[in-house]
C-alpha cells in the first residue's frame, strides 16, 4: 500500500481507517507451509532410503521449525514492514537443502551407507543445522543492528577495505580445496571469506556510487556516442574492482570473479542509468575472458568441456562430473525419481557445487523449475524492495543484492546444466558450507531491511480539531 | 534510478528464463540421448535397484509352483540381487541375469521381468504416484520341478558313471506342447553370474568359457546329435502315410545285409538277423532292423522323406520357446544309397533333444505336433496376467490312424521281450507302460567316435501324459543309457514310487 492511497483513504473516508499491514501474519501462514514441505521432503528421503521414516524427523524437524520460528519473531519486532515472502521464501530454500544434505549423507558414497561422500561426514547435516541456525543468527543481528540502511553508507570505505582483506586472506594464508584457493581454516571450520566480501562490496559500491553518481553520469567526455567519466571519479571504483579480480585470479576462483564483475557493473549502471555502462562492462569482461582461458589452462579447460563434455568428444573424460550430473537430471526426467530413490551421489562433490542436479534427479523438471521460481521470486521481491524504497543508498544496495543473487544462480545452475561454462561457486542455500549460507541469510537480512524501509509507512499528520498538527513519528 | 532498475529486473528475469528452458531442454527432451550415452552409471545401475520379476517352474500345479529365480534385497542395502534357489538344475532354463548381460528365460522375457513392458507401463505409472517400489512381473514357466529335478539328476548319475560325458534330456506334455524339463550336463551355476563385480564376472565367464566340457551350452536346444534309429519314426511315417492298405503288419525286405544301390553293403547292427528276413514291419521296428528302413528309404523317395521330416519339426530354424531352438537338420538326399543311411537317423541327420521329445509328442497326440512352449503365464505385480499361453499345432505329420499304428510299434519296443528297450523301459521297471524307439548313432570321422544314446518314448502309453527325448553324447547303446534317463523323468512326472 503506497503512501498516498493511506492518504486517500483517510480522506475519503475517516470513519474506515485502514491502516497499512506489515503482514506478518501472512509471512507465519507461509513460513509454515515452508516448513511442512521441508518436513514432508524429509520423511520422504528415509521412506526412499529404507522404506522407514527418518529418526531424526522429530529432532531436525523441530530444530528447523524453532530456527525460521525465531527468524520470523526478530521479524516482528526488527522489520514489521518488511515483505512477508521473503523470508519463507529463503527458509524454504535453507530446508530443502538441509533435506538433500541429509539424503546424501545417508545413502553415502556410490550409494554405500557408511562411506561418506567426498568432504562430507557422518555429521555433515548437523552441521548444516547449526549452520542454518548461525545464518539465522546472522539474519537476526543484522536486521538488529542496522535498523536504517542509510547507517550502512556511514562505512562505505570501511566496508570497501573490509571486502578488499576478506578476498586477500586466503590468497595469503588460505588452503586449496578442489583447485580453488578461497577457504580459510579456523579450528577445523573452512570458510570462505568471499562470501562475506560479496557483501561488504555491494555496501561499499552503493555508497561509493551514490556519492559520485552525478558526477559519474553528467561529467566526462563524449567518445565515439559513449559518455566516458572522467579518470578522477572512476579510480577508486576501477581500483577495488582490478584488485577483487586480481585477487580471485590469484586465488583461481573464476565464478566469484564473474560474481564481482556483475555486482560491479549492475550497480554502476543502477547508479549511472548509462548503457555505455554496460557496454564497456561487457566488452572488458569478454576481453578478460578471452585472456584468462588463454594465460590459465583449467579455464581453457572448462570452456572445452562445456563444448564438448560427452565421450563421444572428449576422450579425456575431463567432464565426467558434468556428466554426471546431466545423465542425473535427464535420469530424473519430467517427474523424478523421488527424495531417495535416485542415484546422484554419482556426482563428484555432489552436495556442493552440484547440488542442483540431485534436485534434478530427485525432483524431477517440475521439482527443479519449482525451486528456479524460489529464487526468483526472492530475486523479484528484493527488485520491487529496491524501486519502491525512496532512499537511494538503499535502492542501489537492494538492486546490487538482488542482482548478484540472481547472477549467483545463474552462474551455477547454468554451469551445472551446461548453460554457460562450469566455474564453481556455492548455490545459495542449497550447498553444503556454512560461509555461503550465513552470508545468504545477511543478505537476505538486508533486502528485508530495505523492504521494511520501503513498505514503512510515512509519520502521519494527525488532525486536531482543524488546527494544531501533531507529527507521530513512525 | 528506478528505470535502470525495472532494465535490471528484466535481465533477471531473462537469466532465470534461460535457466528455465535450459533444463526444460536437459530433462525433457535430451534426457532419451543422455540414458543412450556410453557407461551412464544410472541406466546401468537401474536394474538392480527394484525387485526384478520371479520365474516360477508352474508346471506341477497351474498357478503354483517353485521359484526358480527371484530378486532379494542384499542386506542393508537397497540393491536386489539375482538369486537361483535351485543352482545349476533350472540353469538350462533360466539362463542368468548379470551385470553385463542374460540369457535363457532372463534375456527372452527380459521385458516382463524387468517391469519395462509396455503392458506394465500404467502399473508402473500407478505405482510411481503412490510411491509404491517398482517391481517386475513373475513369469511362470511350463516346467515341472519334480521332472526337471529327475532329470538334472539323472543327467548327473548318468554322467558321473561315464566319465563325464554330456548329455541333456527334453520332456514335453503332448497334448499342449508345454515344455515340462530342459535339462543339460554339464551346466552352470547361475548364482555365479549374480555377482555385482565386473571383474568377477568376467573372470568367472571366462572360466565356464575355457572349460572342456561346455557348461554354458545348452544342450537340450543347441546342440544337435545323429539321431540315429530313433528316425526310423520317420521313415515308418513316410511309408506307412504312403498308401493307406501299408501297416504295422505289412512284410518288409529286411535281409542282414543290404546291397545298395552303389554297390555298398548296409549290416544290421552286429549284424542281427530280422526275424526270417521279410519280416512284419513292426518287428523291424522293435528289434531296430537297419536293413529294413534303409530299404523303405529308398522306397519311398527323397522328397517324401525329406517332407516327412520337415513336418515333423526338422529343418526349422525359427522354433523359439522362447529361446531360439537350433535347427535339426534333415537335408534332401536325391542319392538312394546315401539315402538308406540318412533314412536310419546317420549320414548328415542331427536332432536336437528337443527334437527327439517332439518326435515322441507327435505320436502321443495323434499325429499332431503342438508348438513347445516354456512360458505359462506372466502376472503384473498386481496379480493380472499380461499374458497366457494358448497351444497351438506346429503342424500335422501324420494322421491319426498312422499315429496309432507307430504308437503300436513303439509299445513292442518296450514290452515284447525282443524288443530294444525291453530291458530298461518295461513296466515293471517304469511303473507304467511306456511306449518309444531306441537309438544308437554312430559318431564321428569314419564312424570312430563313441556311439550316441537315444531314446524317444511317451508315457502312460494309453493315455499319454508325457513324452521325452534323452541323448547322452557317446553314452553307448540308447537302451542303456538314454532310456533309464527318460523313465526317470516320466516316474518323478507321474509320481510314481
Amino acid at each position: 500500500m503506497t503512501i498516498s492511497s493511506v492518504f486517500a483513504a483517510v480522506r475519503g473516508s475517516p470513519e474506515r481507517v485502514s491502516l497499512p499491514r506489515g503482514r506478518r501474519r501472512t509471512e507465519l501462514l507461509m513460513l509454515g507451509f515452508a516448513v511442512v514441505v521441508v518436513l514432508f521432503a524429509y520423511a520422504n528421503v528415509g521412506l526412499g532410503l529404507n522404506g522407514k521414516l527418518p529418526a531424526g524427523l522429530v529432532t531436525y524437524g523441530l530444530t528447523f521449525a524453532v530456527i525460521v520460528f525465531a527468524a520470523h519473531l526478530a521479524v516482528r519486532r526488527l522489520a514489521p514492514w518488511a515483505d512477508p515472502l521473503i523470508l519463507p521464501l529463503a527458509a524454504l530454500l535453507n530446508g530443502l537443502g538441509l533435506v538433500m544434505i541429509y539424503r546424501l549423507q545417508e545413502s553415502g558414497r556410490d550409494g554405500n551407507p557408511g562411506h561418506p561422500v567426498t568432504l562430507m561426514t557422518t555429521h555433515t547435516t548437523a552441521y548444516q543445522v547449526i549452520w542454518s541456525a548461525a545464518g539465522v543468527a546472522a539474519f537476526v543481528a543484522v536486521l538488529a543492528v542496522i535498523r536504517e540502511p542509510r547507517i550502512l553508507q556511514r562505512y562505505t570505505y570501511t566496508l570497501g577495505a573490509l571486502g578488499l582483506v576478506l578476498l586477500a586472506i586466503p590468497a595469503v594464508i588460505g588452503t586449496s580445496i578442489n583447485g580453488a584457493k578461497v577457504w580459510l581454516s579456523i579450528g577445523g571450520f573452512s570458510i570462505q571469506p568471499g562470501e562475506f566480501a560479496k557483501l561488504a562490496l555491494a555496501v561499499f559500491f552503493a555508497g561509493y556510487l551514490v556519492a559520485k553518481r552525478d558526477v559519474l553520469s553528467l561529467a566526462g567526455r563524449r567518445v565515439l556516442g559513449i559518455d566516458l567519466p572522467r579518470a578522477r571519479d572512476l579510480g577508486p571504483v576501477l581500483v577495488v574492482w582490478a584488485a577483487s579480480l586480481l585477487i580471485l585470479v590469484f586465488e583461481t576462483d573464476i565464478g566469484q570473479s564473474a560474481l564481482f564483475f556483475g555486482l560491479f557493473v549492475a550497480m554502476i549502471y543502477i547508479a549511472t542509468q548509462r548503457t555505455s555502462w554496460l557496454l564497456i562492462g561487457m566488452i572488458l569482461f569478454l576481453f578478460g575472458s578471452y585472456v584468462a582461458s588463454k594465460l590459465f589452462g583449467h579455464v581453457g579447460q572448462r570452456i572445452t568441456d562445456w563444448l564438448h563434455p560427452f565421450a563421444g568428444t572428449n576422450a579425456a573424460n575431463s567432464a565426467y562430473q558434468l556428466v554426471q550430473g546431466l545423465e542425473g537430471m535427464g535420469f530424473g526426467g519430467i517427474l523424478g525419481t523421488g527424495l531417495g530413490h535416485g542415484q546422484p551421489y554419482f556426482v563428484p562433490l555432489v552436495q556442493s557445487d552440484f547440488i542442483i542436479t540431485a534436485f534434478g534427479e530427485e525432483l524431477g523438471l517440475t521439482g527443479l523449475m519449482a525451486m528456479l521460481l524460489i529464487f526468483g521470486l526472492i530475486v523479484q521481491r528484493g527488485l520491487r524492495a529496491a524501486i519502491a524504497v525512496r532512499d537511494p543508498f538503499a535502492k542501489l544496495l537492494a538492486g546490487g543484492l538482488s542482482f548478484v543473487l540472481a547472477l549467483q544462480v545463474f552462474i551455477i545452475v547454468g554451469g551445472v546444466t551446461r548453460l554457460i561454462p562450469l566455474t564453481g561457486i556455492t548455490t545459495p542455500f542449497l550447498s553444503q558450507g556454512g560461509s555461503s549460507l550465513v552470508a545468504s541469510w545477511a543478505l537476505i537480512a538486508l533486502l528485508m531491511r530495505v523492504s521494511d524501509t520501503a513498505r514503512r509507512p510515512a509519520p502521519q499528520p494527525i488532525q486536531d480539531e482543524g488546527m494544531t498538527q501533531v507529527v507521530r513519528a513512525g | 534510478m528506478n528505470r535502470a532498475l525495472l532494465r535490471l529486473s528484466l535481465a533477471c528475469l531473462a537469466m532465470f528464463a534461460l535457466l528455465l528452458i535450459n533444463i526444460n531442454y536437459v530433462q525433457a527432451f535430451e534426457s532419451t540421448s543422455l540414458a543412450a550415452e556410453p557407461g551412464n552409471a544410472r541406466i546401468f545401475n537401474q536394474q538392480f535397484q527394484y525387485q526384478r520379476g520371479s520365474i516360477v517352474a508352474s508346471g506341477d500345479h497351474t498357478g503354483g509352483g517353485v521359484k526358480i529365480a527371484e530378486s532379494r534385497l542384499v542386506k542393508g542395502t537397497s540393491t536386489y540381487r539375482r538369486y537361483y534357489p535351485f543352482a545349476q538344475v533350472f540353469a538350462p532354463v533360466t539362463g542368468y541375469d548379470s551385470i553385463y548381460g542374460a540369457t535363457g528365460i532372463e534375456a527372452a522375457q527380459n521385458k516382463d521381468l524387468a517391469g519395462t513392458d509396455q503392458r506394465l507401463a500404467v502399473h508402473n505409472l500407478v505405482g510411481l504416484l503412490t510411491g509404491k517400489p517398482k517391481l517386475g512381473a513373475s513369469v511362470y514357466l511350463t516346467i515341472s520341478a519334480k521332472a526337471q529335478q529327475a532329470a538334472y539328476q539323472a543327467l548327473q548319475a548318468q554322467s558321473r558313471q561315464d566319465n563325464g560325458l554330456p548329455a541333456a534330456a527334453v520332456a514335453i506334455d503332448p497334448s499342449t506342447g508345454a515344455i515340462l524339463a530342459l535339462a543339460s550336463y554339464p551346466t552352470f551355476n547361475p548364482n555365479a553370474y549374480t555377482t555385482f563385480s565386473g571383474k568377477k564376472l568376467v573372470k568367472i565367464d571366462n572360466q565356464y568359457r575355457h572349460e572342456k566340457s561346455q557348461p554354458l551350452l545348452n544342450r537340450a536346444i543347441n546342440a544337435t546329435y545323429p539321431p540315429g534309429s530313433s528316425f526310423k519314426i520317420v521313415t515308418s511315417a513316410t511309408w506307412l502315410s504312403g498308401n493307406a492298405s501299408r501297416s504295422p503288419q505289412s512284410p518288409v525286405l529286411a535281409p542282414p545285409a543290404l546291397k545298395l544301390p552303389n554297390g555298398n553293403l548296409l549290416h544290421n547292427d552286429a549284424g542281427e538277423v530280422c526275424g526270417n528276413g521279410n519280416p512284419q514291419l513292426i518287428l523291424a521296428f522293435y528289434v531296430s532292423c537297419n536293413t529294413a528302413f534303409g530299404n523303405l528309404g529308398i522306397k519311398v523317395g527323397a522328397a517324401a522323406l525329406h517332407h516327412q521330416a520337415d513336418l515333423f519339426g526338422l529343418n526349422n530354424s525359427n522354433l523359439t520357446i522362447p529361446m531360439p531352438v537350433s535347427a535339426s537338420r534333415y537335408p534332401l538326399e536325391p542319392d538312394p544309397s546315401l539315402r538308406a543311411l540318412s533314412a536310419i537317423g546317420q549320414l548328415d541327420d542331427q536332432v536336437t533333444p528337443m527334437q527327439e521329445a517332439m518326435f515322441a509328442a507327435t505320436i502321443a497326440n495323434g499325429g499332431t505336433l503342438m508348438t513347445p512352449y516354456l512360458v505359462q503365464n506372466v502376472q503384473a505385480p498386481d496379480l493380472r496376467n499380461i499374458q497366457s499361453a494358448s497351444p497351438t499345432a506346429l503342424s500335422r505329420p501324420v494322421s491319426p490312424q498312422v499315429a496309432s499304428e507307430i504308437g503300436q510299434m513303439m509299445f513292442q519296443v518296450t514290452h515284447n521281450p525282443g524288443g530294444t528297450a525291453a530291458a530298461t523301459a518295461n513296466p515293471q521297471v517304469a511303473g507304467v507302460d511306456i511306449s518309444g524307439k531306441t537309438g544308437t548313432a554312430e559318431n564321428g570321422v569314419n564312424n570312430a567316435g563313441l556311439n550316441d544314446a537315444v531314446f524317444t518314448c511317451f508315457a502312460p502309453s494309453s493315455n499319454p501324459k508325457i513324452a521325452v527325448g534323452v541323448i547322452v553324447q557317446g553314452g553307448g547303446f540308447g537302451a542303456d543309457a538314454a532310456a533309464p534317463i527318460a523313465v526317470k523323468i516320466i516316474k518323478a512326472y507321474l509320481g510314481l514310487p
